[in-house]
């Protein structure tokens, strides 16, 4: 699994959730850049992201991802975990 | 000690800034050791008991933050972790809660058991819950992995450091503390003059505008309170008067944090960028008290939507979308929690009847803010992202503006019945209310030694004023903005929909000259002759 297989994996939610095909996550992507990917579509974007990888972040981390790039790291970790 | 009393302006903060200076020009350790010792004679001053109450939870949050560090990193042990965080934000809730509920819940028991119960009144420390909420903060950041090491030097001065200690901002501990340990702790003439025009523009803020206008609003509030019916005018006075009594109020408090700040190397977050403004709710919250509503989305509704949406999705159930939702997904994972987290604000804001309505009506008013983002008519093609147009800009802060008037009239009552008194004169129940023929009755004679028609043109030219100030000017950060007085500082210009466009194009610009020296200078002389009639701020009470 690639970092670039998981921003497309990611992309798709978002794109699907905001019904917005112009979206494209890189690492360096943060939500203010995003428009309407506020606190509310980010709780369903977070939970789509657990269920497509069959993963659960700890609710402080959730609040600590700064970067799309945090989120990949979160993934790969509880991946491997 | 007040920040708008002769004390703190003459003799505290200048004495507190320049051994600061002086200590900093041998070692920054001392001149931050002298900055927790002035920020634990700060708090005292008033009342020297609210140390001693304070103190033993400082201890504690301190012992569970450094327990916590030695856990955090190690997956094996994130169940401790988790019931030792658990345990933290109940001891601290509870802490909380007791000193600020306490007297509250045994009149509700009164209330619902129909008997007077004697209790001794419970001391409310001062500024508890903003206390109380970075402790929390902290301890979640500590057991998120956000904060790697941390000395008890360096927690005292995140959680007394006193130009936010007593009504926020509300700060993470990764805000500041990094700030300090870079900071030079020496005189820099352009940080030192930023600091103190903001500090000024705060000053005046407060005691000229808010207070100018609490002076016609509090006898309105008083005369309802009283049983007596509250006319149009009269109501809707002192609705939007409050409203803009507490805007210049708070933010003017917020600004005086800010730029004392400055004085130590350290910039606070922004906390208020022209709520007034605001063209939806949503963008209300996102620019009123903005680190208390930053605070309670990551604490409380981000929590909640979280673990709702998990049960969700587990049971194989409809996600909310960004639009056209199934609407058991909006009601479950968006109304619900975020009618709860408004009612907890509300709870938070003072235990009473009244502010728990008030949190239920703006946990209402975002709910129909986000159906019409729902299911409200879509944007033409292209425009997706873009701007919806003047017409719209100005309905939307028509309806935000009265909504958030409505708002504050609960917020402001002292009990239900005033604020019925108050909401039925605004919708004309209790007549119009022409200036000389109700308003010579009792409580309106405060206004100004009974001249009703000349006291009422009064009140309603400075509301004018005060309205135009908050509407049309752009905010002391806006103006300090290429200085960056706060952190977060907006990076857009100043923009009034369709009105002064000019100014939205090129904002009134701060430069360290001597034009702007005299306007402020100004601006601070006028705001210390009115000292004399010192007021309390309003968000110190919470």
């Amino acid at each position: 699994m690639t970092d670039q297989a998981i921003l497309d994996t990611l992309t798709g939610i978002l794109r699907d959730l905001l019904g917005d095909d112009d979206i494209v996550l890189t690492p360096a992507t943060t939500r203010p850049e995003v428009p309407r990917w506020d606190s509310f579509a980010y709780v369903s974007f977070i939970v789509a992201t657990e269920v497509e990888y069959g993963i659960k972040f700890p609710i402080a981390d959730v609040e600590s991802f700064q970067t799309v790039g945090d989120i990949v790291t979160a993934i790969r970790k509880l991946k491997a975990a | 000690m007040l920040f708008n009393s002769y004390e703190y302006i003459l003799v505290f903060l200048p004495v507190t800034v320049l051994v600061f200076l002086l200590l900093g020009r041998s070692s920054r350790s001392l001149a931050l050791g002298w900055l927790i010792l002035a920020s634990l004679v700060f708090y005292a001053w008033w009342r020297p008991v609210n140390l001693a109450i304070i103190a033993p939870s400082i201890a504690l949050n301190y012992a569970l933050g450094r327990v916590l560090l030695g856990l955090a990193g190690d997956p094996a042990r994130a169940r401790r972790r988790t019931l030792l965080l658990a345990l933290g934000i109940v001891f601290n809730v509870c802490f909380l809660g007791y000193f600020k509920y306490a007297n509250f819940a045994v009149s509700v028991a009164g209330d619902l058991s129909g008997q007077d119960f004697v209790f001794r009144q419970v001391i409310l420390p001062l500024g508890i819950s903003f206390i109380t909420f970075q402790k929390i903060a902290f301890l979640i950041d500590v057991a998120g992995g956000r904060i790697k090491a941390f000395s008890l030097r360096d927690y005292l001065l995140f959680v007394m450091f006193f130009p936010q200690l007593i009504a926020g901002p509300i700060i993470h501990y990764t805000e500041t503390i990094p700030q300090f340990e870079r900071a030079t702790c020496r005189f820099d003439r352009t940080l030192y003059a930023v600091g103190i025009t903001l500090f000024c523009f705060g000053l005046f803020k407060k005691v000229v505008l808010a207070d100018g206008m609490a002076a016609h609003v509090t006898p309105v509030f008083a005369y309802a309170a009283s049983g007596a019916e509250a006319t149009l005018l009269q109501s809707w006075l002192a609705a939007v008067g409050f409203t803009l009594q507490i805007y210049f109020d708070f933010s003017g408090y917020s600004d005086m944090a800010c730029g004392a700040a400055l004085f130590f190397g350290v910039r606070l977050p922004i906390n208020f960028d022209s709520p007034l403004k605001a063209t939806s709710i949503v963008d209300f919250w996102l620019r009123w008290h903005i680190t208390l509503t930053r605070f309670l989305t990551a604490y409380v509704y981000n929590p909640m939507a979280l673990t709702l949406t998990r049960a969700r999705a587990a049971r194989r159930q409809p996600m909310l979308r960004a639009r056209d939702s199934h609407p058991l997904a909006f009601l479950h994972v968006l109304a619900f929690p975020t009618i709860a987290t408004m009612v907890l604000s509300g709870i938070w804001h003072g235990a009473g009847y009244t502010f728990i309505l008030w949190g239920l009506l703006h946990g209402l008013y975002l709910v129909v803010n986000h159906l019409w983002r729902q299911y409200g008519p879509r944007p033409a093609p292209g425009v997706f992202a873009g701007k919806p147009g003047l017409t719209a800009q100005l309905a939307g802060f028509a309806v935000t503006f009265l909504a958030v008037v409505v708002g504050m009239v609960l917020f402001r009552a002292p009990d239900l019945a005033a604020a019925g008194n108050l909401l039925g004169g605004m919708a004309g129940l209790h007549g119009p209310g022409l200036p000389g023929a109700r308003f010579g009755a009792a409580g309106m004679q405060l206004l100004d030694g009974g001249v009703t028609a000349r006291a009422f043109a009064t009140a309603a030219a400075i509301l004018l004023a005060l309205l135009a100030i908050a509407l049309l000017l752009p905010n002391s950060v806006q103006i300090l903005a290429p200085y960056e007085p706060v952190l977060y500082t907006p990076k857009r210009a100043a923009e009034v929909p369709g009105v002064l466009p000019a100014l939205g194009r090129r904002p009134l610009a701060w430069r360290p000259t001597l034009a702007w020296m005299v306007l402020f200078a100004a601006l601070g002389a006028v705001s210390m002759i009115r000292l004399t009639g010192m007021s309390e701020f309003l968000y110190w009470q919470f």
